[in-house]
């Protein structure tokens, strides 16, 4: 299972070692070794190199090993939100997670993110999760008059919503959130942010509207401050802490 | 099989086609099918801002930056374009800003603005601040805004849905007068296997770029020119496919983006002499050059041995004289990536840079209102075409930065408008019986591949061409070099032929759609290799070593690639100008 | 020109809301009151351990006549009373929001749910009973005071 396609080390060259990657696997048509729809490990091994990462790995199996593996990817660098899984026992995007970060004289798992129903390996159902950002009116809302220029915003009143604009909505903090795992009906962190965003933008005048919805049964009330999300956030969003303030914002009547 | 009937279907979900469905949708019947999530298209990698001249921070005017796109395209803009879209500019950046677009703000409220490669004041005399940005994160801003006001006016999203077919009701290489239109498109959709045939009366192409063509490039794997393969398989021809802009920095050996707003923070490059080597090529702007000087100057900074690092193979990028505060308002992302990729501490250490595919130039020609025209004169009733994918040409030979931001905002709104308006006033075509076949044919054939057949693997052919690509048709070419890709890319067509994929199965069959792609970009990769071995100058993007200087007298004047029997057959078209004669282009 | 800028301040959510979403604050209230109650509960429980297990002779102390002596007081006798309340609401609904939590079948949540308030309601009744119907002076069958009982009972006497 060793695919090692790149040429001898050269002088200056990042160095290689070997790593395994155990993987879930799940075939929804199935295989002649696996039902439809069976869960199981299947373990790679490769060799790659110091500036690898977990993507890298994964499109070493794919193109060179196994084409049936299946994740999505697209900017390979972060910025798309699709590769989000979680790798070894943590939520990350497998393109920002360098291999040598992961201690790889180990075996790395990889399993799809959790809570959200697993379609094909590592690729689960996201119309759950886009649906929650859907519900909480992710788009400004304004009265009065449309001025013929921009509305004015100070650079303090745009840096108060500054972190949650960072969202890329890889589902990396609402599959890592206990209380979602086992309710598929709250909102989800991600949701939670989204509203966020607009709930404290200074043009925006829905900000009731968005927290009616989350003082919801399903809303931020759910939140545990677990501080998973926090910990997930590829983009380094303090996820627990915009929830707090939605919830501050619910109870003091002020944003 | 499930056949759809739109008024206005569009194909591809980032910045352009989701500005053209916020038109389209609120007219007539629209659907949007995206090979991924919308929130996914690589419109939000895009990280420095987008220009305009709002004069918010310093005079600025709309004939300045018509000026600077055109003098950066390298006088292959067609002038008209230009005009439109940097008068379009101010409300296009306007717009968004009302839809709820976070800028950065000036400390009077306003959007924020700053410096950016080639853009200056009165015609070239300094730096103008026009970029509109929010942080380094600009695409991903407008990415996010376009998608919320898409959720606001519940635009219908066919999400990973592949378009691998254009239905046409006739041969666009009929002859000229002849009225050929749209019929619709077919579609597999990626968790079934299932095609869809769409019957619409407008088809808008926002696919994107096909960056994937290079080894080293700032595009997302998924950029794999599909709406351009696709048109250029059904008879429509690709027009400047030769110029492909190489982005000057790009995290050395990676090709990830690191945006030009580093440079116009402050941002220095310097060679293993410790040199600010922009002085000696560009001594008005230095570092803010447009894209192809500051890429080739980099590329012979390596190339006579001024390279760093211990294969001398790349240049620095150095933001160390730069209050730690300002990177991270300014420029945190990026910097970020210089920290999780290289483990480099932008702060106090100089990152390694150098140039990476970045922006297709060309594509699928356009008149002003993104009607895909089938030659010169003619266009296809019906469809239309946004975003990197089209070739209007605003851009020219050579794009400015921040210009592509603007250029999906404008040209995508304009697409919107003009494919509802026209499906309001026709019946559209029926789909032939057969639509389909063409597909479900190509998909059959794949599939029986699984365990036998072919020999070739997929990720072969497609390193073997992105490794070619990067040798030979990259910043500096050459005839031999050229003439090396080009017998290089026919033998992988060849190879390609016999391929042989892995999954056999219906549902996310990735591995599938891989082989798909490849072709795509074989059938790209030769054009963009003719179109270069045809042009015997250097202009903007496309630097030939044997013809080192600008022939305006053989080659002002656009290059169409179109697909026949006997392969590409290469023809010219004017560029428009209107009030901009050619001159020197010096920095 | 643009698209959005035409928005009216009323936006009507674009898909219906998922089915069981209530409108009322019931989870807002809920939260509040875990935490207020929680910040009381310290204050209650410590003082309480502290005035049972350290002053005086500490532990030892502890007797019948020990309890009855407090609640000879109506400050202690309320003191308590709101510690059993506001403990078992505050520990009920703790269990409430681990049985939504976990409890994935709705006859499950439900026989759960009955099973919690019953406890909890048992538990205050009983509670409340002992400590407001408490004699500290209790009689043997012959109408002598039981041993144990605390010195004032003699007095009362």
């Amino acid at each position: 299972m060793t695919a090692t396609a790149e040429a001898p080390t050269k002088a200056g060259e990042v160095p290689s070692f070997d790593v395994t990657l155990r993987i879930q696997r799940m075939d929804p048509d199935g295989t002649p070794d696996h039902p439809a729809g069976e869960e199981y490990w299947e373990e790679f091994t490769l060799t790659m190199h110091g500036t690898d990462r977990v993507l890298d790995a994964l499109h070493k199996i794919k193109w060179d090993v196994d084409g049936s593996l299946a994740f999505r990817r697209s900017c390979a660098h972060g910025v798309c939100g699709s590769d989000a899984m979680r790798i070894n026992a943590k939520n990350r995007l497998a393109c920002k997670t360098l291999l040598k970060d992961l201690n790889p004289k180990r075996p790395i798992t990889i399993e799809p993110i959790k809570g959200l129903p697993v379609e094909k390996d590592l690729i689960v159902d996201m119309e759950p999760f886009f649906a929650s950002y859907r519900e909480i009116m992710p788009f400004l809302m304004t009265s009065g008059p449309t001025p013929e220029r921009e509305r004015l915003q100070s650079p303090e009143e745009r840096a108060r919503f500054d972190d949650t604009t960072k969202c890329i909505m890889c589902a990396a903090c609402t599959t890592s959130c206990p209380v979602f795992w086992t309710d598929g009906q709250y909102f989800g962190p991600q949701a939670i942010v989204g509203a966020h965003r607009f709930i404290f933008d200074s043009r925006d005048e829905g900000e009731w509207d968005r927290l009616e919805i989350l003082n919801d049964k399903a809303g931020v009330w759910k939140c545990r401050t677990a501080f998973n999300c926090t910990e997930a956030c590829p983009r380094g969003i303090e996820v627990t802490k915009a929830i707090s303030e939605v919830k501050k914002a619910l109870n003091t009547g002020a944003v | 099989m499930t056949e759809h009937e739109y008024d206005v279907v569009i194909v591809g979900a980032g910045g352009a086609g989701m500005r053209a469905a916020l038109e389209s949708s609120q007219r007539a019947k629209t659907a949007v099918l995206t090979k991924l999530y919308p929130t996914r298209s690589h419109t939000g990698a895009a990280q420095g801002g987008m220009a305009a001249a709002l004069a918010n921070v310093e005079e600025d005017n709309v004939e300045w930056h018509v000026f600077d796109t055109i003098k950066g395209g390298d006088y292959l803009v067609d002038q008209d374009a230009a005009q439109i879209l940097c008068e379009e500019a101010v409300q296009a950046v306007l717009d968004l800003e009302k839809m709820g677009l976070p800028f950065n703000r000036t400390t009077a409220g306003k959007i924020d603005q700053r410096r950016f490669g080639g853009h200056t004041r009165d015609h070239g005399k300094a730096a103008v601040r026009r970029a509109c940005y929010a942080a380094d994160r600009t695409g991903h801003m407008i990415l996010q805004t376009l998608y919320q006001q898409c959720i606001k006016q519940d635009v219908e999203f066919f999400n990973e849905f592949y378009v691998l077919d254009l239905i046409l009701n006739d041969d666009p290489q009929s002859a000229e007068g002849k009225d050929v239109a749209v019929a619709g498109v077919i579609a597999y959709e990626l968790s079934t296997g299932q095609i869809h045939t769409f019957r619409a009366k407008s088809v808008i192409f926002a696919t994107g770029g096909a960056g994937k063509v290079f080894k080293t490039t700032s595009n997302a794997h998924t950029l794999t020119g599909d709406g351009m393969a696709l048109a250029l398989r059904r008879g429509i021809p690709l027009e400047d496919m030769e110029f492909f802009q190489f982005h000057p920095t790009g995290l050395a050996g990676l090709g990830i983006l690191l945006s030009e707003a580093a440079r116009g923070e402050g941002g220095i490059l310097r060679n293993s002499e410790g040199e600010r080597f922009m002085e000696r090529y560009a001594p008005t702007i230095k570092d803010l050059a447009p894209r192809d000087v500051v890429a080739r100057a980099m590329a012979n900074e390596v190339r006579e041995g001024r390279g760093c690092g211990p294969n001398k193979d790349y240049v620095l990028l150095d933001l160390t004289h730069l209050e730690p505060a300002h990177i991270d308002e300014k420029l945190p992302d990026i910097t970020e990536f210089a920290r999780t990729y290289l483990g480099v501490e932008p702060y106090t250490e100089p990152v390694p840079v150098f140039p990476t595919a970045h922006y297709a130039m060309g594509g699928v020609p356009t008149t002003n209102n993104a009607e895909v025209l089938r030659n010169n004169h003619d266009t296809i009733k019906g469809l239309y075409a946004a975003g990197e994918v089209a070739c209007v040409s605003v851009h020219g030979s050579n794009r400015l930065g921040t210009n592509s931001l603007l250029d999906i905002n404008v040209f995508g709104r304009r697409a919107g408008i003009a494919a509802a308006e026209y499906a309001l006033t026709t019946e559209g075509y029926d789909l032939p019986a057969d639509a389909s076949a063409l597909v479900s044919d190509q998909v059959e054939k794949l599939r029986a591949t699984v365990g036998g057949g072919g020999t070739e693997r997929v990720a072969d052919i497609r390193r073997e061409l992105q490794a070619t690509m990067d040798r030979n048709v990259q910043v500096f070419r050459t005839s031999e070099s050229l003439a090396e890709a080009h017998t290089l890319v026919g033998e992988l067509q060849a190879r390609f032929k016999n391929i042989a994929i892995h999954d056999r199965g219906a549902r996310f069959n990735t591995d599938l759609l891989e082989a798909v792609e490849l072709g795509f970009l074989l059938d790209l990769a030769e054009v963009v290799i003719l179109g270069a071995e045809h042009r015997k100058e250097s202009r903007g993007g496309h630097y030939r070593e044997d013809f080192p200087t600008r022939d305006d007298k053989n080659f002002m004047k656009h290059t169409m690639a179109y697909k026949t029997k006997d392969g590409i057959r290469l023809d010219t078209k004017p560029v428009v100008v209107t009030k901009y004669q050619p001159m020197e282009r010096k920095y | 020109m643009s698209t959005a800028d035409a928005t009216t301040p009323v936006v009507e959510p674009l898909r219906p809301i998922r089915s069981g979403r209530s409108r009322n604050h019931a989870e807002q209230w809920s939260w509040l009151f875990m935490r207020g109650s929680g910040v009381l509960l310290l204050v209650l429980i410590f003082t309480h351990l502290f005035i049972n297990l350290f002053s005086g002779d500490g532990v030892n102390q502890i007797d019948f006549a020990f309890v009855a002596g407090k609640w000879a007081s109506p400050v202690w006798k309320i003191w308590d009373f709101v510690m059993l309340v506001l403990a078992m609401i505050h520990g009920g609904n703790g269990m409430r929001l681990l049985i939504n939590d976990y409890a994935r079948e709705t006859w499950m949540r439900k026989t759960l749910k009955t099973l919690l308030t019953a406890c909890v309601a048992t538990i205050v009744v009983l509670g409340s009973l002992v400590i407001f119907t408490f004699d500290p002076c209790p009689l043997d069958a012959s109408g002598d005071l039981l041993p144990g009982v605390p010195t004032f009972c003699e007095d009362v006497r």
